[in-house]
């Protein structure tokens, strides 16, 4: 049997003060979809869960002076939300399919984040999102750009002591159009073999600004700086595009391994592909609103 | 024609309601006074000499019962050619083979015993290649044969060939030939209900087994013979099914795991239950067997087929399970799928240190049919003829022989075809589109038995109560496949009863008949002749209590009217109307005389009639019958052939698909799955089991496959191992055709594996319309098709 406790503190006090007492024996949960998962794997727990679904005020989307995503929200919710889907399209696109509806109705977003798999749905989409992640810990709050947040497969800034408490995205991302698609092989309870976010802002045909954001293709979640930077100034063309995809898919973007899932060739076709693909898809969104 | 109340009808599942309730004990529900649980210690090397095994730190641990080694039993040897013992005492020759059992008193104390048995190997060579284990020089996986003699050869002593006619007379009468290779892999059954039993024995050494099979009987047969070597001859053996979730052709053979419940519940005289958790179901169960197949196929100018020449290898994996006797399966499509007049089937079955494989849905037919039919595309290209043409031109007519002394009786195969070329729009669409395409393929099944065992009977007893409700007790296995409501609803109008007065007992070799198993699509068939038959037999004897005790219901009555009403006139009736039991008869509940089923007074409730003849005055009776039902057919002879079914099915699909040519993605707009049934017993239910198999083929097609790497299963999850879920579904265009098989129940025949035959070549046959690449390797993932595009250009 593998035993644990489990508490519930119903504020943000109570959880530092459970840290601070239980130090590296203790673990965040918030939907388990990861935590228990793991457990069940390793046949290995904490020794203490600290769930932090007693902290109903982490659960919302907000939009103010920018996008406000508290760590709580589910998938669910953000696949729910009319704002999400129409402003923050790859966000939508990551959520709405993680899993299935039952793991979407529990597993948060911070959740997401904080494991930091190299598959994390929402983490590409958060990527071309500029969003920036605030953790507060018992000395205060810090925020933190996503793309310094991974610092390794499975492994984040985020200090011991301290709880992701908020996703915030820069209002100027209103002008923006993104798209994420999630490569694999069946349409739902799959993990991505591959994904690509691509967030633009068009001045008529031209493109002013992007993002590329490539999942499952590095250690971590990565931006395809190269080819965004590539992408700067250009006219909205196949060519552009594709070229865009072929430097996004190059060695100085992206290292993809083989693996049981899929094959690092395969996995560069596709990014090579799917980033002109969702490109075109993100300049629709913004036409959509 | 169809006056039927019940039988043709939707009628719904009639034993379902509790499985969606959460009502149905199935084996993990399943408990017994004092059981304790079973656990395996797997190898941890795919071939390796087992040098110790030190117990002791798992003995000691609390709440263990025991622990077994191959020290510890005796060496019995089990499976088909008898080449493996239940627990392994000296090598181990794949990662799943069971080295060590604990016994506790909970499931997590027998995993963390078995976690503390040490294990010391000394790995030796392994081959995971069939085609390198043939070689002389490759490592031997068994050194000696089941009965110890030197083994020179890692391929198997197994008789598969098949000759019919004259190759070489074929090849001469050609005018077009083709050769291709194809392959297929391994693919699990996915059973919702994960592999598990509980064996219990009684003072005496009786044995009662709780297990999940889909051959009661077949189970009593191979555990006696292992009583017979570990000195338990002549005990008692029950098998009793809980309810089976699931089944696929997982629960055909008996398991190791089942001997292993066995030897621990011997060992600590306690009910012991083993259940397989998902990990184990993917690494340490036989799945579907994997084939390389050379096929070679001619046919003249007028585009008939000429000749077939076919030679398959199988990789066997370690030991042997049904995944060796697939090939007397795959030499019915080789034989028989189209009218092909010479015939050379060969098949070898080679050790390696791979997983061992056993029956799945279909048996080796999807395999030899993914075969059959890339020939078959491949050769009407070549000989330039529309392939759905080449097919109708090739197919099997009603009354034909086939090279394998098939006889074919009922035969909708022309109607198939035309089914397919009518809904895809073939000819307008076919061979037109970029990256759009169209393919088809057939099958042939059995489906009226399957004489692979000496008896392929079934038997039933029927039983009705003095409320009218009736028990049936069941030989076969309710696997989920809904022929259990077929059977319903066959003795709800065999014997003139409502489908909801009918109780069905399931799998209990105390109590059922002899039945050769629920398997080969064989259930409705047979099951249902069976029923027909012992209801005919019930039937008679009611209609016999109805003469005796008619008129004396009806008499009464009237006394007891004319008691209330001293007015009353009694009618004055021809009682000779209902003297004889071959003028009445038995239909919703009521007994009326044939003549005049509406008679005022002579239609009347059966149950009346059986209370008077059960309990009533006089002599009493009961109503009971029982009705063996085996087709005259017979054993494949020495050759492979011989006409072991008593009728077959016949299909196409057809698939519409489009690829992406840039990422290589298939995907399916439509498919059409035409089937001969015979006749629909139940249209709901026929198209359950029509996209089932029909998904399942799609499965096989494009994304399944369990990845085996140096003979370890890498993806023992449904996490990565993908089956397609409820948000994959394709469209699915059933068609049913019934021709009325006159030996079926009501005209119906089997239809259990057909759906799932030809899916995966009709999309292997769609791609390359698409786009003019042919993968012939299974599953056809995007990276195969990508591939193969750039290598083409
Ligand atoms: C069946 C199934 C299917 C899945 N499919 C997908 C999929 O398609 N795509 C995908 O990306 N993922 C998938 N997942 C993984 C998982 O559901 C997601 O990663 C999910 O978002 C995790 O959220 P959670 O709330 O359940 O996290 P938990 O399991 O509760 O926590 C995950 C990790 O984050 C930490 N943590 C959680 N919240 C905080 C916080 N606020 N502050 C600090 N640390 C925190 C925990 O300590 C833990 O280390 C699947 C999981 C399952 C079981």
């Amino acid at each position: 049997m593998i035993e644990y406790d489990y508490k519930k503190p119903e504020s943000l006090e109570e959880v530092f003060g459970l840290l601070k007492e239980y130090g590296p024996r203790a673990a965040l949960i918030a939907g388990g979809t990861d935590v228990m998962v793991n457990i069940r794997n390793t046949k290995k727990a904490p020794e203490v869960l600290i769930s932090l679904r007693g902290l109903k005020d982490l659960r919302y989307i907000k939009k103010n002076n920018g996008y406000h995503i508290g760590a709580l929200t589910t998938h669910r919710m953000l696949e729910l939300s009319e704002l999400v889907k129409t402003e923050l399209s790859a966000l939508y696109d990551g959520a709405s399919c993680i899993g299935s509806v039952q793991v979407r109705n529990v597993a948060t977003i911070g959740g997401n984040i904080c494991n930091a798999a190299p598959s994390a749905d929402t983490a590409g989409p958060l990527l071309v999102l500029d969003a920036r992640v605030v953790l507060e810990g018992p000395e205060g709050r810090r925020s933190v750009p996503i793309y310094e947040f991974f610092t390794g497969t499975y492994k984040t800034v985020r200090k011991q002591d301290e709880v992701l408490v908020e996703f915030q995205i820069p209002a100027e991302m209103e002008h923006f159009g993104s798209a994420y698609w999630k490569y694999s092989r069946r349409k739902a309870m799959n993990l991505p073999i591959l994904g690509v976010s691509v967030s633009l802002k068009l001045d008529n045909e031209t493109i002013s600004d992007a993002r590329i954001g490539l999942t499952v293709a590095a250690p971590t979640p990565v931006r395809a700086y190269k080819a965004e930077e590539f992408l700067k100034e250009r006219q909205l063309t196949d060519d552009v595009l594709k070229e865009a995809g072929k430097i996004a898919a190059s060695p100085d973007c992206c290292s993809p391994r083989d693996s049981l899932r899929g094959e690092a060739w395969y996995r560069r076709e596709i990014i090579e592909v799917y980033v002109a693909r969702m490109a075109r898809i993100a300049a629709e969104n913004i036409k959509n609103r | 024609m169809s006056d039927h109340l019940f039988v043709g009808k939707s009628i719904p599942r009639t034993i379902e309601a509790d499985k969606v309730t959460g009502k149905a004990v199935y084996i993990d529900d399943m408990k017994r006074p004092g059981m304790l649980y079973g656990k395996i210690l797997y190898s941890r090397y795919a071939h390796a000499r087992i040098k110790s095994i030190d117990t002791s730190r798992a003995k000691k641990l609390a709440g263990v019962r025991a622990v077994l080694t191959g020290r510890d039993i005796p060496d019995a040897r089990v499976g088909f050619l008898k080449d493996q013992t239940v627990l392994k005492k000296d090598v181990v020759r794949q990662f799943r083979d069971e080295v060590a059992a604990v016994a506790a008193i909970s499931p997590e104390i027998a995993a963390e015993a078995v976690d503390l048995i040490e294990v010391e190997y000394e790995e030796l060579p392994a081959v995971f290649d069939p085609f390198e284990a043939m070689k002389e020089e490759a490592p031997l996986v068994h050194e000696v044969d089941a009965r110890g003699r030197p083994v020179k050869s890692n391929m198997l002593p197994l008789p598969w060939k098949f000759e019919a006619g004259d190759i070489e007379q074929g090849r001469k009468d050609s005018a077009f030939v083709v050769t291709d290779n194809v392959s297929t892999t391994w693919v699990n059954q996915c059973c919702m209900g994960t592999s598990g039993c509980i064996a219990e024995f009684d003072t005496s050494n009786n044995l009662t087994l709780y297990n999940q099979t889909n051959v009661i009987f077949g189970h009593i047969g191979r555990i006696t013979e292992y009583f017979s070597q570990i000195g338990l001859k002549g005990k008692k053996i029950r098998v009793v099914n809980a309810i089976v979730g699931g089944s696929f052709g997982t629960k055909l053979d008996t398991d190791i795991y089942e001997f292993i419940s066995i030897q621990l519940a011997l060992k600590t005289r306690k009910p012991v239950k083993i259940l397989f958790d998902r990990e184990e179901e993917f690494q340490a169960l036989p799945p579907r067997q994997p084939a390389v197949f050379t096929i070679e196929q001619g046919c003249d100018r007028d585009g008939r087929l000429t000749f077939r020449k076919c030679e398959a290898i199988l990789d066997n994996g370690a030991y042997t399970s049904w995944g060796a006797t697939t090939p007397s399966v795959m030499i019915m499509p080789m034989s028989s799928l189209y009218r092909v007049p010479n015939v050379f089937f060969k098949a070898t079955c080679v050790y390696t240190n791979n997983i061992y494989c056993q029956a799945m849905r279909g048996y080796g037919n999807p395999q030899a049919t993914f075969a059959v039919e890339t020939s078959m595309d491949t050769l009407a290209e070549a000989a330039g003829i529309d392939p759905l043409e080449f097919r109708m031109i090739n197919r099997n007519h009603p009354g034909d022989e086939t090279p394998m002394r098939l006889k074919i009786t009922s035969c909708g195969f022309e109607e198939c075809i035309n089914a397919v070329k009518e809904k895809l729009k073939w000819d307008e669409k076919k061979g037109k589109q970029k990256g759009r395409g169209l393919g088809m393929a057939s099958l042939i099944h059995v489906a009226g038995g399957a004489r692979v065992t000496r008896s392929d009977g079934h038997g039933m007893v029927v039983k009705v109560d003095e409320y009218g409700h009736v028990d049936v007790i069941e030989s076969g296995t309710d696997q989920g496949q809904g022929s259990p409501t077929v059977i319903t609803q066959i003795v709800a109008e065999a014997l003139g009863v409502r489908p909801e007065d009918v109780f069905l007992t399931f799998g209990d070799t105390a109590l059922a008949l002899w039945d050769a198993g629920t398997h080969a699509s064989r259930h409705t068939f047979m099951a249902g002749n069976a029923a027909v038959r012992a209801c005919a037999k019930a039937k008679k004897q009611i209609l016999d209590m109805a003469v005796e005790h008619m008129a004396k219901i009806i008499k009464g009555g009237f006394k007891r009217k004319k008691r209330k009403d001293p007015d009353f006139v009694e009618p004055d009736l021809d009682y000779g109307l209902i003297a004889d039991p071959e003028n009445l008869d038995i239909r919703d509940r009521m007994v009326f005389p044939k003549k005049d089923p509406d008679h005022p007074y002579f239609r009347i409730p059966v149950s009346q009639v059986l209370r008077e003849g059960l309990l009533g005055s006089g002599e009493s009776k009961v109503v009971v019958a029982e009705a063996f039902y085996d087709p005259p057919t017979e054993m494949l002879d020495r050759e492979f052939k011989g006409n072991l079914s008593q009728t077959y099915a016949f299909g196409a699909s057809g698939v519409e698909v489009e690829v992406d040519e840039k990422t290589g993605e298939v995907k399916i707009l439509n498919l059409v799955a035409a089937h001969d049934v015979g006749k629909a017993m139940n249209p709901t239910l026929l198209l359950g089991q029509i996209y089932g198999a029909a998904y399942t083929g799609v499965g096989y097609g494009l994304t399944e496959e369990i990845k085996v790497v140096n003979g370890r299963v890498m993806n023992p999850s449904f996490r990565d191992y993908q089956m397609l879920t409820a948000m994959d579904v394709v469209p699915i265009e059933p068609v049913i055709v019934e021709p009325m098989d006159e030996d079926g129940p009501y005209g119906a025949k089997g239809v259990g594996e057909p759906g799932l035959v030809p899916t995966a070549p009709a999309i292997a046959n769609a791609v390359y319309d698409a786009i003019g690449v042919r993968i012939t390797d299974l599953p056809i993932t995007p990276e195969k098709v990508l591939a193969a595009l750039k290598e083409k250009g």
